[in-house]
């Protein structure tokens, strides 16, 4: 099985959470924090943890940082919390995703950049969806057909050829 | 050997997660509590035109006797008032709604005119019922400036009012609870408008 349809998992808080700009701002601000500190605090127990361990040590975290969050978006942000509802501890997803596709070489470097992509893409959807003022835009089937013609653009402007898996072939 | 020490890793980090989330719910939970009660009400004055009153109308709740109405029942009673002269009364209300209850907002002029009327919470089916609380969905708007002397109820029931479509049950409900609260400022206006509040 392909690694990549993991990321499928990490849709949920994407589709569920960019009806508006300023959700998907707020929403984007929080995978970015909950990735960058899953990712920091599972450093020094890399080397320490394996197997099984490793991926409750990961959950345990994760369980923490979520549970941190939703409490810090009630107090600071409590209008958007009720918005935004279960999925900022969705977004224990994206982190997991996150850590298993990650190379091992080279990790800092490629987790900036997927970060800086993650963004972009809430960003993006956010505005497309808020912009584009259709009823479809605004269910989240909607959201999953943009984002598809988003991908697709980028596939179609980005320079240089095309990744082979993104031409289908294995 | 290395399990031992696999097993103390793993024993320090549920015991640093767990302690960090509790001295964090610790020290978050009087902000919560502030951005909750900041937020009530602010939700619970919103029917009321700014400016339109200079009092802090939900620090002197008034005393609302038999507040078991036909259809609804009235949570609590505040006055608005300008310059010391009453300008609106706000009824909160609890009415059962398709799914659960809805809690409304309603303000109610001196002279018994509906101001206007918000949800403060509900549990409708999304997209049918659930509009009610839709900002860009102006149905409870209708009724603002009406009064007693209109007939309360939906078209298809003979009255003055359209419904939401699709929600019929959420529709009378709300129709009923305002009545009642409009009610409720008749029989009680005195009380209401003059009477003291709880101390």
């Amino acid at each position: 099985m392909n690694r990549d349809y993991v990321l499928v998992a990490a849709l949920a808080p994407l589709l569920g959470t960019t009806q508006t700009l300023p959700m998907a701002a707020v929403m984007g601000g929080c995978a970015v924090l909950m990735v960058g500190l899953h990712q920091a605090l599972l450093m020094p127990l890399r080397n320490r943890l394996h197997g099984a361990a490793y991926v409750l040590a990961s959950l345990l975290i994760l369980a923490g940082l979520a549970s941190c969050l939703q409490l810090a978006l009630r107090a600071w942000l409590l209008p958007m919390a009720l918005l935004l509802g279960p999925y900022p501890a969705l977004l224990c997803l994206t982190c997991l995703a996150m850590d298993r596709l990650l190379p091992e070489a080279g990790r800092w470097r490629s987790l900036l950049l997927h970060l800086g992509g993650l963004l972009a893409a809430y960003l993006v959807l956010g505005a497309c969806r808020q912009g584009l003022g259709v009823q479809l835009a605004n269910l989240a089937p909607g959201a999953l057909l943009l984002l598809g013609l988003l991908l697709a653009l980028y596939n179609h402007l980005r320079p240089g050829p095309a990744h082979p898996r993104l031409q289908g072939k294995p | 050997m290395k399990r031992i020490a696999q097993a103390a890793v793993l024993l320090a980090t549920a015991a640093l997660a767990l302690s960090t989330t509790l001295i964090w719910r610790t020290w978050t939970t009087p902000t919560i509590g502030e951005a909750e009660k900041q937020l009530q009400s602010r939700q619970r004055l919103a029917v009321l035109p700014e400016a339109s009153y200079d009092n802090h109308p939900l620090d002197t709740p008034l005393p609302t006797p038999d507040a078991q109405l036909a259809h609804s029942r009235i949570v609590s009673a505040y006055r608005a008032t300008l310059a010391g002269t009453p300008a609106a009364v706000v009824l909160i209300t609890q009415v059962q709604g398709y799914a659960g209850p809805i809690v409304l907002t309603i303000a109610i002029t001196p002279d018994g005119r509906l101001l206007g009327s918000q949800v403060v919470e509900q549990q409708e089916s999304p997209g049918l019922g659930g509009r009610l609380a839709d900002p860009q969905v102006h149905w409870l708007t209708q009724f603002a400036n009406r009064s007693l002397g209109d007939h309360w109820a939906l078209k298809r029931d003979q009255g003055d009012f359209d419904q939401l479509a699709g929600a019929t049950v959420t529709s009378r409900a709300v129709i009923e609870a305002l009545q009642d609260a409009l009610r409720y400022f008749d029989e009680h206006r005195h009380a209401l408008l003059e009477g003291f509040p709880h101390e």
